[in-house]
């Protein structure tokens, strides 16, 4: 059964807040009512008497609320500020941490092309302390190894032109993101463990995608997240990556979907509650999807979520297109 | 020191030729595999004292085989070679009964010294079960 859900900012069950703010307007009246009831009881025609006494208890419920009100909307505001800040702070905190996988991921990358020139260097000194005589044999070692040499070469130079193109990237807050590319680019960061758990990457981008109003650093971690979700999602059994824009309106559409075992629709709720992760506590803080959407909120945009259990999750980030459609300056041209 | 015969598991082909041929220019046995399914298909045909086993792997990744070959063959060694300096592959590895751990880009030297420890290993394991 499908199971589709809109996101919706995270609430504890029974903000006390709330609670305050109703009883402040039920219980006033019904104190002041009882009250004033039995104060002037026999001094006036009953009529007059409960008119008198319904317009007493709004007032004071009136003014009541709206004192408390007051204190709600404060302390609510500071409550917000909290969050925002500490949002933030771990925002800034796991894009570091994405940088330090990143770099593993660059090490490992590199380590490769490194090792086989380093064998290749190797067999050339081989061959030189070597006592083969056989001079044609000898040439057609040499020419293979430099060749070798000369292909990783090339591996490490685009490993190095990734690199350039990730940090190209402006930290402003505001300015223009042009989502293909950018999907492309934090695709890059995702390739080792796309190799590594078996998957293989489906895109389907609409090339006359308007760009979307956004920090570039800032979208690419809620890409990075919900690519990394979707492949935690098909550990072990490969699958498919499946990665989707669109104009719809006057917003773009990115849809990143995997062909993993789906999400249990008991747990659909609860998936952008803070701390709340299901890859155990070792692989997850259960931050990633709240601050993803934090991030997509803020940026005037949802996410939403739809599962199928049995046959994968897809996510889709709606962002409002940029208000002036100049075309986007500030992220390179990675081809 | 030659006649170790050496299972060298790596998915990048050319480091395993390479590498495979300085080896045995220095006397080894050696054979390559390029995934952990073809080494667990080499290990079933014929008897290896090392394997020198690629931690990361695109299907079934280095630390997958290490099981299997632990589980299948308990009597053969296996030195991991990784491009990635993570203790924690390394860590994890040793946990699962890996001898020794090589980092890439690895020095000739180091990997005969490393193959020879655990050839060791082997033989004196070997000689206890006898006695």
């Amino acid at each position: 059964m499908k199971d589709t859900r809109a996101s919706n900012l995270w609430k504890p069950d029974a903000p006390p807040n709330e609670r305050l703010a109703v009883w402040a307007l039920v219980v006033p009246p019904v104190v002041v009512f009882v009250l004033v009831l039995i104060l002037t009881a026999g001094a006036a025609p009953a009529a007059d008497r409960t008119a008198a006494l319904i317009i007493v208890a709004c007032a004071t419920s009136v003014a009541v609320a709206a004192a408390v009100s007051v204190r709600v909307v404060r302390h609510m505001r500071a409550v917000e500020r909290q969050r925002d800040a500490f949002y933030q702070e771990f925002a800034r905190l796991s894009k570091l941490a994405s940088l330090g996988e990143a770099s593993c991921s660059i090490a490992h990358d590199l380590n490769n092309p490194l090792a086989i020139m380093n064998e290749e260097v190797g067999w050339l000194q081989d061959l030189l302390n070597g006592t083969d005589t056989d001079e044609e044999v000898t040439r057609r070692e040499f020419a293979s190894s430099v060749e070798q040499v000369q292909i990783q070469i090339g591996r490490c130079r685009e490993i190095a032109r990734r690199m350039l193109t990730w940090t190209r990237d402006p930290e402003e807050p505001s300015g223009q993101v042009e989502i293909n590319r950018l999907l492309t680019k934090t695709l890059y960061l995702v390739e080792t463990e796309l190799v590594a758990t078996g998957v293989h990457v489906v895109k389907h981008l609409d090339p006359e995608l308007p760009a979307v109003t956004g920090g570039s650093a800032e979208l690419r971690q809620v890409l990075l997240n919900l690519m990394k979700n979707a492949l935690d999602a098909m550990k072990g059994v490969g699958g498919t990556l499946a990665i989707t824009t669109a104009r719809i309106g006057d917003t773009v559409r990115i849809t990143i979907a995997d062909s993993g075992p789906g999400i249990r629709s008991e747990l659909m709720d609860r998936i952008f509650e803070p701390f709340f992760t299901t890859k155990g506590e070792e692989h997850g803080n259960g931050l990633g999807l709240t601050i993803s959407l934090w991030i997509t909120q803020r940026l005037g945009g949802r996410i939403d979520v739809e599962s199928t259990p049995g046959s994968g999750s897809a996510f889709h980030v709606t962002l409002p297109i940029a208000r002036s459609l100049a075309r986007p300056t500030h992220i390179e041209d990675a081809e | 020191m030659t006649n170790v015969k050496l299972l060298l598991v790596d998915d990048e082909a050319r480091f395993v030729e390479t590498l495979s041929k300085r080896l045995t220019a220095r006397g080894y046995d050696v054979e390559g595999a390029l995934s952990g399914p073809e080494a667990l298909a080499r290990l079933g045909a014929r008897p290896f004292d090392v394997v020198l086993l690629d931690v990361w792997m695109p299907g079934m990744d280095g630390l997958e085989v290490l099981k299997q070959i632990r589980r299948l063959h308990p009597s053969v060694r296996v030195v991991l070679v990784s491009g990635n300096a993570s203790i924690t592959a390394a860590v994890e590895g040793i946990r699962l009964g890996a001898t020794d751990y090589l980092l890439k880009p690895v020095e000739i030297e180091d990997v005969m010294a490393k193959v020879e420890e655990a050839f060791e290993k082997k033989r004196i394991e070997e000689t206890d079960e006898t006695e």
